[in-house]
């Protein structure tokens, strides 16, 4: 299925001028969103550091408005999902469905590019909106209620050409699991967007409803966005680079309809023992630890998709990123869990275990597949190699490490301060006892903040140089040698592995 | 072709399923609820619950600077959480309340567009914030706005400094000055007084009293439920 199988020279010289063909039809939108979207992260992991220290020394910086914490904090979150997520979801799902499709992207290039430069610019405005005084307090929809019609059009720029190509190459032999997972992001997407902006910007007084419906909006995102994209991409790096074909297409497709069926539902028990329908809430929970099933079984099948080639994971660059993304994805999973059932959710609720979430889910599992793609797709567009392995090293320990202090601070913070909140024995504390307990962590996750801000530096200054095509030129990957190991107990330990 | 078509369904019957049940339909069936009418013999009293509205003006400027992100507005049943017994998160003010405050529900964010019932809980719990605000001096709130550490040393809460005005003071000392002491003070011959927004937000927190007493025909139906079970 990866391979069209002749073993004939011409077939093969045929088949590397097409895929060189595809290549060049998305380079323009592709390069357009990767690097745009590397500048957002750059500007959201440093709000992120702000907001970081804001959260235990609000005074650091002195006192100007768009300092403060409420809104420095959405600031980082909607540059990290609209300006980085979407920008890098939708460049590694085009090329990626181009690809998948065999077909090379023929009408709407200078439409998309339009579209990209308008979500830049929307964006742009969004989040200055936010920080100098039009932030609307709903959760990933901070930006103003003008910004929603933009963003949603210039998403169906990209989106519509994806759905043709995915409809036109659709055959019922060759199933595509990865195409299928981009092929439904397309459809969520748009939907979710439109319904939760719609229901919260124009349809009045909804209270409550209205907050359960911002929750499940941020939930759908995740899940049935970031979600799909970045195992629609894993599935299809990794047979690629392994050289494997995906272990079980049964477990494929279990883990496809799962998560379409029960996506939808999730999101509500966000507000649980609160004043929203208790069905409503209820249903929330129960599907966001049935969500375990899929995810295990996507993770069930990448692990034995890579069994026996986990040398790879210390050699390519793309491997790592993607390997490393998808363990991050059951234990995104596991996060979810815990927070939705009634069993445990009362004292992760309201607590920073929340954040963790999402950090876990949009960087942790699906930025961590998009880093490993941006380094398989940015060399076939720009015809140069990656210059430095040690840039490369650098971008991954230093994210890896950020991201896990991170969630690890995150979800343990959640847990002391979901025990001070709800233990009986600790009811009558003073408040500030509780502010105290998570002080800590609060520190730990400023200075993980800075150093994702220390990789991410590095990846855009890399990007940058491989976009400019100043790129190592040489036909031969650049791969994560051995030949230095003893710098990195971790390749040698992958390696013997 | 077809089996395309059948991915196409597929995806839009999985997913049209809940944003139907669960969105759709509830958003329309809740934005008819009403007020309920207090029942004179049954619960002792006159009028409507809920019955204060939040205040409007001053939502604007909560929702503005992002208070969700820290402040919840949402106290859970006690059987789940100790929320109801903390100190100052009911009516009732005392050290130790002597009852629990009771769960929020439904009606107790009528008049809001979408209910902001928060993020995450770095400060207290908002719900009930007019009770515990009510018992202090007006310009005690706003200092507390102003310099949070004043207040708490520890307090991890932001100034918001620029809601207020620092002026020379002339005359007499404004009514509206802020009761600021030692290092929070301005500089001698000025005084910090509230912009309209300042007060149209402590208009607002003072609007939070979402603790009045459930009435009868509300309480029925969990009642109703309750023998259900």
């Amino acid at each position: 299925m990866q391979n069209p199988s002749p073993n004939v020279e011409p077939d093969l010289q045929a088949d590397t001028l097409r895929r060189a063909a595809i290549d060049r039809s998305v380079k323009g939108p592709v390069l357009f969103l990767l690097t745009n979207g590397a500048f957002w992260l750059m500007a959201s992991t440093v709000l992120g550091l702000l907001a970081a220290i804001k959260s235990f020394a609000p005074d650091f910086l002195g006192h100007a408005s768009f300092l403060t914490y409420g809104r420095l904090q959405p600031a980082h979150i909607n540059a990290l999902v609209y300006g980085w997520g979407f920008q890098a979801a939708l460049g590694v799902m085009l090329w990626l469905m181009a690809r998948r499709s065999g077909q090379e992207l023929r009408t709407g290039k200078s439409l998309m590019m339009v579209a990209a430069f308008f979500w830049n610019i929307t964006v742009t405005i969004g989040i200055g909106c936010i920080l100098f005084g039009g932030n609307t307090s709903l959760e990933w929809l901070e930006m103003p209620a003008f910004t929603w019609p933009v963003l949603l059009f210039c998403f169906m720029v990209f989106a519509w050409p994806m759905v043709s190509m995915f409809a036109r190459s659709h055959r019922p032999e060759g199933f595509m699991i990865s195409s299928w997972y981009l092929f439904g992001a397309c459809l969520w997407f748009p939907w979710l967007f439109s319904t939760a902006n719609i229901c919260l910007h124009w349809l009045p007084s909804l209270g409550v409803i209205g907050a359960g419906i911002n929750a499940w909006y941020v939930h759908g995102v995740i899940l049935l966005f970031f979600v799909p994209v970045g195992v629609g991409a894993a599935y299809y790096f990794i047979p690629k680079i392994t050289g494997q074909p995906i272990a079980s297409a049964q477990l494929a497709k279990t883990g496809f309809w799962l998560l379409a069926i029960l996506g939808g539902w999730t999101g509500m028990q966000r507000f649980m023992g609160g004043p929203l329908p208790a069905w409503m809430v209820a249903i929330g929970a129960m599907t966001g630890v049935l969500l375990l099933i899929p995810v295990l079984v996507v993770g069930l099948n990448h692990h034995l998709t890579t069994l026996g080639k986990h040398n790879l994971v210390a050699v390519s660059p793309t491997l790592r990123f993607v390997f490393v993304g998808s363990i991050f994805y059951p234990i995104a999973g596991i996060i979810l869990a815990l927070i939705s059932s009634f069993w445990t959710g009362f004292t992760f609720q309201f607590t920073h275990a929340w954040y963790g979430y999402q950090i876990i889910a949009v960087y942790g599992f699906f930025s961590m597949v998009a880093f490993g793609a941006i380094y398989y797709i940015v060399p076939r567009l720009s015809g140069c190699e990656w210059l430095s392995v040690r840039l490369i090293r650098n971008h991954f320990w230093f994210s890896v490490y950020g991201i896990g202090i991170v969630v690890v601070t995150s979800v343990v913070a959640g847990l002391q301060q979901g025990g001070d909140l709800t233990a009986p024995e600790r009811w009558d504390q003073s408040w500030i006892s509780v502010v105290l307990n998570a002080r800590p962590y609060l520190i730990a996750r400023a200075v993980a903040w800075a150093m994702i801000t220390w990789s991410n530096v590095w990846f855009l200054l890399h990007l940058m140089l491989m976009v400019a095509g100043l790129g190592r030129r040489s036909s031969a990957p650049t791969l994560l040698e051995r030949h230095d190991d003893h710098s990195d107990p971790h390749l040698t330990h992958g390696a013997k592995a | 072709m077809t089996d395309f078509r059948k991915l196409t369904l597929g995806i839009a019957a999985s997913f049209g399923l809940p944003w139907l049940l669960l969105i759709v339909v509830p958003a329309f069936k809740y934005q008819h609820i009403k007020p309920i009418a207090y029942d004179k013999e049954a619960d002792g009293m006159d009028g409507y619950y809920p019955q204060s509205n939040a205040n409007v003006l001053g939502m604007q400027v909560y929702i503005r600077e992002g208070c969700v992100q820290c402040h919840t507005q949402m106290i859970r049943p006690s059987q789940f959480s100790a929320d109801g017994w903390h100190k100052g998160w009911g009516e009732d003010q005392s050290a130790r309340p002597a009852e629990a405050t009771r769960a929020n529900t439904m009606r107790d964010y009528l008049s809001e567009d979408v209910a902001l019932l928060g993020v995450s809980r770095v400060g207290p719990d908002l719900a009930n914030a007019g009770y515990r605000l009510a018992a202090m001096d007006r310009s005690a709130i706003h200092a507390m706005l102003y310099a949070p550490h004043s207040v708490a040393m520890w307090s991890n809460m932001p100034s918001y400094a620029h809601l207020y005005t620092v002026r020379k003071a002339q005359g007499p000392k404004s009514d509206l000055a802020l009761p600021l002491t030692g290092k929070f003070a301005p500089a001698k011959g000025y005084e910090v007084v509230p912009t309209p927004e300042a007060e149209q937000l402590v208009d607002y927190l003072l609007s939070l009293k979402k603790a009045a007493p459930l009435p009868a025909a509300a309480l029925g139906n969990l009642a109703t439920a309750a023998a259900a079970k």
